[in-house]
């Protein structure tokens, strides 16, 4: 199996290098205008000779906290109002209706109704990001709520497990794997409406530096941000996935 | 009360006709700032306006949702075009799978917005920058959706194929194919809905048609009655392209009970 595993780990690398090179030689050939399509190499070491580390590490600092601000903010909302309609049936009959009327809606459709009601500041590109991760969140949080085996629920209460400790011991932790495919989809969606976010006035963040970029031609800015916005997304997903399956591994055998 | 008690539909309209009473009343007494939460009579106004004389003067909102599918769909069908042979070849091919897995899983990680500026520059702000952005998104989950299909295809089906001597083309056309299809189709919805949420980023960029533009539009006009519609609008074009596929599914796949098996 590991011989398997290294095989396909290094066929990966041979792709992704072929790849790379492909791109490198279309580009030096001279076919394209190096200024609308660089090398990779010129796209790197071009960025990194114009800015500074430090302004970059900047971009990325300021962008990852607007999404961990929005994310966290999705998340709390989320599973909180997934649990208080899930627990009482009545709030949960007011509440899926009116979720079910704005979910539809895509996140960046709020950008104007941000702005106007948040102000070109820091909170409207936080709401934004937040609308992006708090519909998954909240519903895969209430589908595991809701589709909790009834047979666990009474097994607890045969056994005089009720209200809150229920709720603890026994609703959250089945709810468990919906709750962590909602926080995994979320986080992505918040990457996805990064961007958009940061075009809202924005003076920093990845989102703004590859905007800014494109005003100045700088199409290696571009393409260097482009790959590190996707880093970004790839790493912190990775870690998230380690998170979630530490955190679960008490419960559920992944 | 108890036969309130047990209809929660019920119960769920009566809440949100309660919500934009107290909206509208809220506005009325001028609690809520007419411009920050356009009550629903001014929404319905503006659903009026937009319908009859157009926004900006002239563009009905039939215009812009039709500018919207149009750019969603050619997008969408561009990325099926290409997705779906590129995905059935990698599925059937492990030594490619694993060559093009970290390439594959990359790409899908780059935000597809992030790739607006880049599109700009290479396609212009016209349409093609739009579809391109679409296809981009729809492509890469697509793709990954394709070569799973094909990887998942129960390999006895294509055992039983080959003893009775179906190779080939025919092996791909007549079993591969059909058993694929339903996660296919599962894959197809699920890249609809990257592309209905990348048009409105998109449309933020060089056009005054399309639903994604005019609500930004009636926003520099402090329309936000117009905006709303637009969220509306947007919001219902997406319930329509979801069970408009929905529905093509159960066209294609008549045989096709139930997606819960392949649905993630």
């Amino acid at each position: 199996m590991s011989t398997t595993g290294s095989r396909d780990a290094m066929l990966g690398a041979l792709g992704a290098v072929l790849l790379l090179g492909a791109w490198e030689s279309v580009a030096r050939s001279g076919i394209v205008s190096p200024a609308v399509f660089p090398a990779p190499s010129a796209a790197v070491l071009g960025t990194l000779a114009r800015m500074p580390l430090d302004d970059i590490a900047g971009h990325v600092a300021i962008s990852l906290g607007r999404i961990v601000c929005g994310f966290m903010l999705g998340a709390m909302l989320g599973i909180t109002i997934a649990i208080a309609a899930g627990w009482y049936r009545i709030l949960g009959n007011l509440v899926r209706p009116v979720i079910e009327m704005l979910r539809p809606i895509p996140p960046l459709a709020w950008i104007p109704m941000a702005i106007v009601w948040f102000g070109l500041g820091e909170p409207s590109k936080i709401f934004v990001i937040f609308l992006g991760a708090f519909f998954p969140i909240l519903t895969n949080a209430y589908r595991g709520i809701a589709g909790i085996d009834p047979v666990l629920i009474r097994a607890a209460q045969t056994m005089d497990v009720r209200g809150l400790r229920l709720l603890t011991k026994i609703v959250l932790p089945a709810a468990m794997p919906d709750i962590a495919t909602g926080l995994r989809v979320g986080w992505g969606l918040s990457f996805g409406v990064l961007v958009a976010a940061e075009l809202i006035a924005a003076e920093s963040g990845m989102g703004f530096m590859i905007m800014n970029a494109r005003q100045f031609g700088e199409v290696g800015v571009i393409i260097f941000g482009i790959l590190l916005i996707g880093a970004c997304n790839l790493v912190t997903d990775w870690g998230l996935a380690m998170l979630i399956r530490r955190w679960l591994g008490k419960w559920h055998s992944i | 009360m108890s036969a309130l008690r047990d209809r929660p539909a019920l119960q769920g309209a009566m809440f949100i006709v309660a919500l934009f009473a107290l909206w509208e009343l809220a506005s009325a007494l001028g609690w809520l700032r007419v411009f920050q939460f356009p009550p629903p009579s001014r929404i319905a106004e503006a659903l009026w306006e937009l319908a009859v004389s157009g926004f900006p003067e002239g563009v009905r909102i039939w215009t812009h949702a039709a500018v919207t599918i149009a750019r969603i769909l050619q997008g969408f069908l561009l990325a099926m075009i290409t997705a779906i042979p590129i995905g059935l070849v990698i599925g059937r091919a492990p030594l490619l799978d694993a060559a093009t897995l970290p390439i594959i899983t990359f790409a899908r990680s780059v935000a597809t917005l992030s790739l607006l500026p880049l599109a700009i520059v290479w396609f212009g702000i016209g349409e093609l920058s739009k579809v391109m952005l679409i296809a981009y998104g729809c492509f890469w989950v697509m793709l990954t959706n394709t070569i799973a299909a094909v990887k998942y295809v129960d390999p006895v089906l294509i055992r039983a194929a080959r003893t009775m001597d179906v190779d080939g083309a025919r092996l791909f056309t007549q079993v591969i194919l059909p058993a694929a299809a339903p996660r296919l189709l599962a894959g197809a919805r699920v890249a609809l809905g990257v592309g209905f949420m990348v048009i409105v980023g998109a449309e933020m960029i060089g056009t005054i048609r399309g639903l994604g533009a005019l609500i930004m539009e009636a926003r520099n006009f402090y329309r936000t009655d117009i905006s709303i519609v637009g969220m509306v609008a947007l919001g219902l074009l997406g319930i329509g392209l979801t069970a408009g596929l929905a529905w093509l599914e159960r066209v294609l796949l008549p045989w096709n009970t139930g997606l819960a098996s392949v649905r993630r």
